[in-house]
């Protein structure tokens, strides 16, 4: 014990330790820290079925996943950012411009395109494309991600406003709303997309050059640049990839509404941005990952679709989501290693 | 030809300043009624509410943190005025202050007991405080009783000598904070935090403290920003101030206070108050397509800020 607490005081600055350490409470939990978020969730779960037990049916099972399928395609890309220590403020832009894009090649009441399935690349590639501008502009202009990305963010949902005119378009091709309504083994096409999303996320993390360095970035940027490792492009490649991301994400937004307008994604950023930290992906980089993602997305809509069900009076469901945020958040730090909270 | 460090670094002090200038000529050239007093008057009035709010944030920002509840903060303080006006007269404007110190509390005891970063915990906090003003307006927009505006509420709603007593708030909000930032042991502390909180807290700054008091007076500000709007717009309401939170952030950046704290100034984040409403109305005086104008509006934000930081304190750009 004493020597668990002598690591973390070293790990520590040495002033910092003496006050905020000196109680060794914040080492009980030791090596289960990482999956404090599991066992809320479980918690959460249990806690619901206890008062409605129609949460364990499978209908309802189908509809978490479906109402968890468009943030968990979007935390994908946000798990990425946060991983740097960097931020994303433009997710909701990026997806109403790659929606925008979508609806207007594939059928609808507006123009007389009418490219199906063939337009599905367009919106993927805006969206990289988005991103990577994104990403270029807070690496070569040098200035913090949270400006750039809210730059670029204003800018999408200004671009997505101008092109449809503030107007929405319904879109009326049936392959495009099957993709949120054809079920295979039961089970959406939008969620096996997510699905899809993780996998491809999960392996760039594991197996990819890019996805360690992501990891050592956001560790330590000083130390990765010193090792060579190209700093810059990383970001920017990041950057790009969440744009991919979002892209998926304008497609899954189109299928599920059945329609796009500028204000698409409303709502979706700061909940992605919740669910990757309370998953457990630190603000500060260089810890968590795709798997405490999936943990987070799952958290946030569990405990919506469980108020619901319990019956949780609508304008209060914000304040609960507020309160787990802490409880979450404050159970899954280990408060010996955190040397400075910003 | 060379700049030299010390040039460098005094231009891009100024470039926010420079930035607004050049700004309201140009908008003054392509559109004459833009200069006239009336117009300059209105939009000092627009950008009252707006300043209140980011001169809050500064502080936060300040010591190196982010506070993204203050535009449910604000609406959560204009329903508790709006609600308790009837029953309680001047009182509910400091219950309604109170309201959104509490709030700042709340996150600042977040932030620093339970070692939760402000971004994550003013984000639960905004969505307590929404929740609240939800709760307690019904979730409905609260009028103020009529009279009360004029009597109460006059120092947030009148005029005095013609100029309308919002940008009077305002200059008031302006005055107290520059006094707290660079007369007060507060301030300093703050300064000092943000730029190098290992330093600070060997130094025997009382880390925690500054961060609370530094939260409580972006809560408290908010608030009255939500209490000027609500007597402007003659009622409270739980969604009365969305859509402003990232201008404020827009404002205190472009002014040039630094996100990484320890550089900037509630001076600085007047000027990009200013930046962002000349910016807003000017388009519009221009004749900018309203749908186009977001677009303006993010191309402004990037280079301004693009401008003004000052890379040599910021190692590594996250």
């Amino acid at each position: 014990m004493n020597d668990a607490i002598a690591t973390g005081a070293g790990a520590a600055t040495a002033p910092a330790s003496g006050r905020v350490h000196g109680k060794p409470r914040g080492m009980r939990l030791g090596r289960l820290r990482p999956f404090v978020p599991v066992a809320v969730l479980l918690l959460l779960c249990i806690g619901i079925t206890l008062i409605a037990p129609n949460f364990l049916t499978r209908g309802n099972f189908v509809r978490l996943g479906i109402s968890a399928a468009i943030p968990m395609v979007l935390a994908c890309g946000m798990t990425f950012v946060i991983l740097l220590g960097s931020i994303d403020l433009s997710t909701e832009g990026i997806v109403a411009v790659s929606a925008v894009a979508l609806s207007l090649l594939v059928k609808n009441l507006v123009n007389d395109d009418d490219f199906g399935l063939w337009a599905l690349p367009a919106p993927i590639l805006l969206g990289a494309a988005l991103g990577c501008v994104n990403g270029a502009v807070h690496v070569r202009l040098r200035i913090p991600s949270m400006i750039a990305s809210l730059g670029v963010g204003f800018a999408c949902i200004g671009i997505a406003t101008v092109v449809l005119g503030g107007i929405t378009v319904r879109i009326a091709d049936p392959l495009i709303r099957d993709i949120a309504l054809t079920r295979v083994l039961g089970i959406p096409l939008s969620v096996w997309t997510a699905l899809g999303c993780i996998l491809i996320a999960w392996l760039i993390q594991t197996y990819t050059r890019l996805g360690r360095w992501a990891y050592v970035l956001g560790g330590g940027e000083d130390i990765a640049k010193l090792s060579g490792i190209p700093v810059g492009r990383v970001r920017v490649a990041v950057y790009t990839l969440a744009g991919f991301f979002y892209g998926v994400g304008g497609i899954l937004c189109v299928a599920q509404f059945g329609q796009s307008q500028a204000l698409i994604a409303q709502g979706y950023l700061f909940s992605v941005i919740t669910a990757v930290v309370v998953g457990g992906t630190a603000l500060t980089g260089g810890e968590g990952g795709i798997l405490n993602t999936i943990v987070g997305v799952l958290l946030v809509t569990v405990l919506g679709n469980g108020m619901i069900l319990v019956g949780v009076p609508p304008y209060a469901q914000v304040g609960v989501q507020g309160a787990l945020i802490i409880v979450a958040v404050a159970l899954s730090t280990d408060r010996s290693r955190v040397r400075m909270v910003k | 030809m060379r700049i030299s460090s010390q040039t460098a670094a005094r231009l891009r002090d100024n470039a926010p300043i420079a930035t607004l200038v050049v700004l309201v000529l140009l908008v003054g050239v392509l559109s004459p009624t833009f200069l006239e007093a009336n117009t300059l008057m209105l939009l000092a009035a627009d950008t009252a509410t707006l300043f209140i709010m980011g001169a809050g944030l500064t502080f936060v920002i300040m010591v190196g943190g982010i506070d993204l509840s203050v535009q449910a903060v604000a609406s959560l303080s204009s329903v508790v005025m709006a609600v308790t006006l009837p029953a309680l007269g001047f009182l509910s404007v400091p219950l309604a202050l109170l309201s959104g110190i509490l709030a700042g509390v709340i996150s600042g005891v977040a932030q620093t007991r339970l070692r939760i970063p402000s971004f994550i915990a003013t984000l639960a906090v905004s969505g307590i405080a929404a929740a609240t003003a939800l709760m307690l307006s019904g979730t409905r927009s609260v009028p103020i009783p009529p009279g009360m505006r004029e009597t109460v509420l006059a120092f947030a709603a009148a005029r005095t000598f013609g100029v309308p007593n919002d940008i009077l708030v305002a200059v008031a909000v302006l005055v107290v904070s520059l006094f707290v930032e660079r007369r007060t042991v507060f301030g300093r502390w703050s300064v000092a935090v943000g730029a190098g909180e290992p330093a600070a807290l060997v130094a025997g700054v009382p880390v925690n403290a500054v961060k609370i008091v530094a939260l409580a007076i972006s809560g408290g500000l908010a608030a009255l920003a939500g209490v000027v709007m609500g007597a402007r717009l003659s009622s409270g309401s739980p969604t009365l101030a969305n859509e402003f939170l990232l201008p404020a952030v827009a404002a205190v950046c472009v002014g040039g206070t630094a996100l990484t704290g320890g550089v900037g100034s509630v001076a600085r984040t007047l000027v990009g108050a200013l930046i962002v409403s000349v910016v807003r109305i000017g388009m519009t005086f221009i004749g900018v397509d309203p749908f186009a104008q977001q677009i303006v509006f993010g191309g402004v934000l990037v280079l301004a800020v693009a401008a003004t930081i000052d890379r040599s304190k910021i190692p590594i750009v996250k």
